[in-house]
């Protein structure tokens, strides 16, 4: 199997805050890997800094054997990787087929030229539809944004990454906020997907869900990673029940 | 038609052609711009400098088109700075270093005492309004196909939230300096136009109020509509003409309006007419 | 001697932009708001500073009773024009502004005519001698009159209750509101302390030029926008600091640059070179 994202030696602070500190790992073609660890762990910094969202001090990222480092964030999505939000951000004035028709037409958005000379958006909304369809929420496609439930729009999240047609799929919390059903039921849709060979980095809190679905796990803690590999042993490892435990104390606590 | 009716249509066609550049940059784009009036008096000094210099029209206009545009795009590329209010108030001052500029050059540019003696464009007053009515057409038909066009499609995510639309691959600063293209050559095309009727400009055509004014039309009609800019366009125009009283009291008609439809009805004309028809179209439904 | 002179001439309009300009980024710190009506608040200041000292002989009186009436207007402002507004989008207050300006600016042209009104006899032309150089008794009152406002009004916000509800409903409007603070109390304070600024810089302005017209509040409180945008939105610190800059930097331009650009466009073109370098401003907010 071939590495398709290498991330070597991130380093990143803000002012005196260690969001993350020389952390390095590698996503095998066609893996599923769960990004995990207590809340500021640096988890979703690390996503943004591989999308290029932000700017860290020092990092080495290699997309497919080829460095993006540098690279704004729509040349990155452009050379295959797609992200979810945390908390969710539609565009407020498109209904939810437009959204991910958006996405699907990345092509002809591509230059300003090829936007300006295409008109029909019939390819794209049908495109749409079928991943709404997937994901369940397709009765809601001509619906408006304002006034969906979380539920609807967490999938449509993850509907738009997908309709970029990615090589690498970046999930932040895809199921925060959802019910024990829904969860379920999209981490089922995500497994699907991977088997069809796309390649996923996903955090998540929702630990069951993570140790049925995922094929490997990278734990950071503090801004550094501090296990990697086989869910079930990674999660048997003292540190690691540690970083958990004290931290899942400290917020019970608080 | 009479002379003053006819100049009164004229106008009318200018500032339309005018608000909707900005809507193109505002409306579309989402890039607010208190500068506007700058490129229309750019547009509008390229056509006196050229023409005076014995220039054949079509090429003045153009040139006035390119020129707007031009510098549009390095205005534009501010906005890949700064956001919002920021944009907002560099924008302003781009419109008070455009007048600076034009103020001190006295030989070339007419100074304080502005550019007389521009040559005719060669047409009557019904011709010209010919001219003007085509520019509205095209500059509407160019609007109307961009709004329906993958590239509205990109300038209504960008307007909405830029940082998505990276993620989703959209070169947004590509995106945005098109949009200020676009907006100023048509603020370019306007000027162009103003200065062949007028044949006689002067700096503060062009000031900040200028801006203003541009923005209440694009405002009052409802940002980011055709149809509602035209309307609102020759809505504020053709009012303060229509009575002594309203022309007496002009700007304080202008600003009292602004307010009023910013304070109740912020998306202007054009959302008004959407939520009649909303209404409508929902009791016809249930019947 | 040129630059001490230089130096000294921008100081003056640095503190008469610091007095402007405190009051709109205050407004903007609260509410995100470009307050652009503010500059008709000057000007009303200064029509209500000129007709009241020439009314009642006493400068000082008029620009108690002017502070107090532009405070009130500043704080009727606020409850009928932008308070059932703040929910939309920037652009809508930003225009309803912009408009509300150009209406008061036509109301002051009816009500005091086109042409300005004058003082019937200026006060504080003196000269005084002060480092060798011949100053009028005006620029001095502007510069300490200036500095010692401000430095009153940095005491009540450090050392008062008020002051001190007022830093927090800046910094987290939402958290001042657990603690019991009335953010509308907060909000109404505001508008009458920074409206009464503003009356306060119309009346300098009006005092070296002798003279109110509708047209005053034009440029200098656009340039204040200017300011408090270079100030780094919504701080203080910053745009006081920012008003001193740029008030030197047109002295000294006028010199230098003049042939090529007027005084405002030199203002302009500073704040546009600063925001390319730093589009956050000098001085951020946090």
């Amino acid at each position: 199997m071939s590495v398709l994202l290498n991330v070597r030696n991130v380093t990143m602070h803000f002012g005196g805050v260690h969001a993350l500190t020389d952390v390095s790992f590698q996503v095998m073609q066609g893996e599923f890997l769960s990004l995990i660890g207590p809340n500021g762990a640096g988890k979703t910094t690390m996503l943004r800094a591989i999308t290029g969202v932000v700017t860290p001090q020092f990092a080495k990222v290699e997309l497919g054997g080829v460095s993006i480092v540098g690279l704004p964030i729509h040349k990155r999505a452009r050379l295959g990787m797609a992200m979810t939000n945390q908390i969710v951000r539609p565009f407020v004035t498109m209904n939810l087929l437009d959204n991910v028709a958006l996405a699907a037409g990345h092509r002809r958005i591509a230059t300003v030229l090829k936007a300006v000379s295409s008109v029909d958006k019939g390819a794209e909304r049908k495109k749409a539809q079928e991943l709404l369809d997937m994901l369940g929420i397709g009765k809601h496609t001509q619906e408006n944004i304002q006034g969906q439930p979380l539920g609807v729009l967490k999938r449509l999240e993850v509907a738009r990454a997908l309709a970029l047609e990615p090589k690498l799929l970046l999930l932040d919390e895809p199921l925060a906020g959802l019910n024990h059903i829904e969860a379920a039921r999209l981490a089922d849709v995500i497994v699907e997907i991977n088997k069809q060979g796309l390649t996923v980095v996903m955090i998540e809190h929702n630990l069951g869900e993570v140790l049925r679905v995922s094929g490997r796990l990278v734990v950071l803690d503090n801004g550094r990673k501090i296990a990697e590999g086989d869910p079930q042993i990674v999660m048997r490892q003292p540190k690691v029940r540690a970083a958990y435990v004290g931290k899942e104390a400290e917020d019970a606590a608080a | 038609m009479g002379i003053y009716e006819l100049s009164l249509a004229i106008i009318v066609c200018i500032n339309i052609v005018l608000a909707l550049g900005l809507n193109l940059i505002t409306g579309y784009c989402g890039q607010i711009s208190l500068g506007h009036a700058a490129f229309f008096g750019i547009g509008a000094y390229t056509v006196g400098v050229l023409a005076k210099a014995g220039f054949p029209s079509a090429v003045c206009i153009f040139a006035a088109i390119l020129m707007a545009g031009f510098i549009g795009i390095i205005v534009g590329t501010a906005s890949l700075r700064v956001r919002d209010d920021f944009l907002a108030i560099t924008t302003m001052g781009v419109g008070f270093l455009f007048l600076g500029i034009i103020r001190q050059q006295e030989g070339l540019l007419g100074g304080e005492m502005g550019l007389s003696g521009i040559p005719t464009i060669g047409f009557d007053k019904p011709g010209f309004l010919v001219i003007a009515f085509i520019a509205v057409i095209l500059c509407s038909a160019l609007s109307l196909y961009i709004k329906r066009s993958w590239m509205g499609f990109a300038f209504d995510a960008v307007a909405t939230d830029e940082d998505t639309a990276k993620l989703l691959t959209v070169d947004v600063a590509a995106y945005k300096l098109t949009a200020f293209a676009l907006g100023t050559a048509m603020a370019g095309l306007a000027g162009g136009l103003y200065c062949y009727f007028t044949r006689f400009i002067m700096p503060d055509d062009f000031g900040f109020l200028t801006s203003i004014s541009v923005l209440s039309m694009v405002a009052v009609g409802g940002i980011g509509s055709v149809p509602g800019v035209i309307i609102g366009t020759a809505l504020l125009t053709l009012l303060p003409e229509m009575s002594t009283f309203l022309s007496d009291y002009k700007l304080l008609f202008y600003g009292a309006m602004l307010f009023a439809v910013m304070r109740f009805a912020p998306e202007g004309i054009a959302g008004i007419g959407t939520r009649v028809v909303q209404i409508y179209g929902r009791r016809g439904d249930a019947k | 001697m040129l630059y001490l002179e230089l130096l000294v001439q921008g100081l003056i309009y640095g503190c008469m932009y610091a007095i402007i300009a405190v009051g709109l980024t205050l407004v903007y710190g609260l509410l995100r708001i470009l307050h652009v009506a503010h500059a008709g608040l000057f000007t009303l200041g200064a029509y209500l500073g000129l007709i009241l000292t020439n009314a009642t002989g006493s400068l000082f009186l008029a620009m108690v009773l002017s502070g107090t009436t532009v405070g009130l207007v500043g704080m009727a402002i606020y409850r009928f024009c932008y308070k059932p507004i703040l929910h939309k989008p920037p652009y809508v207050a930003l225009i309803a502004s912009i408009g509300l300006f150009i209406a008061m600016e036509e109301i002051f042209r009816l009500l005091f005519g086109p042409y300005g009104l004058t003082y019937t006899k200026v006060p504080l032309q003196q000269t005084v001698h002060f480092f060798n150089m011949n100053l009028r008794a005006v620029d001095l009152v502007i510069v300490f009159g200036s500095i010692s406002m401000l430095g009153v009004l940095s005491w009540l916000a450090q050392k008062t209750r008020l002051g001190i509800a007022w830093r927090a409903t800046v910094d987290d409007p939402q958290m001042a509101e657990s603690f019991g603070v009335s953010v509308q109390k907060v909000r109404y304070l505001n508008f009458f302390i920074g409206s009464a600024l503003a009356a306060m810089a119309g009346i300098f302005v009006s005092l070296l030029s002798n003279m109110a017209e509708p047209t005053m509040g034009g440029v200098p409180s656009y340039k204040a926008l200017a300011i408090i945008v270079l100030g780094g939105l919504g701080n203080v610190g910053g745009t006081l600091i920012a008003s001193i800059i740029l008030g030197i930097v047109e002295a000294f331009g006028t010199i230098y640059v003049g042939d090529f650009l007027d005084r405002d466009a030199i203002a302009f073109a500073f704040l546009i070179i600063i925001l390319m370098l730093r589009p956050q401003g000098l001085f951020s907010r946090k």
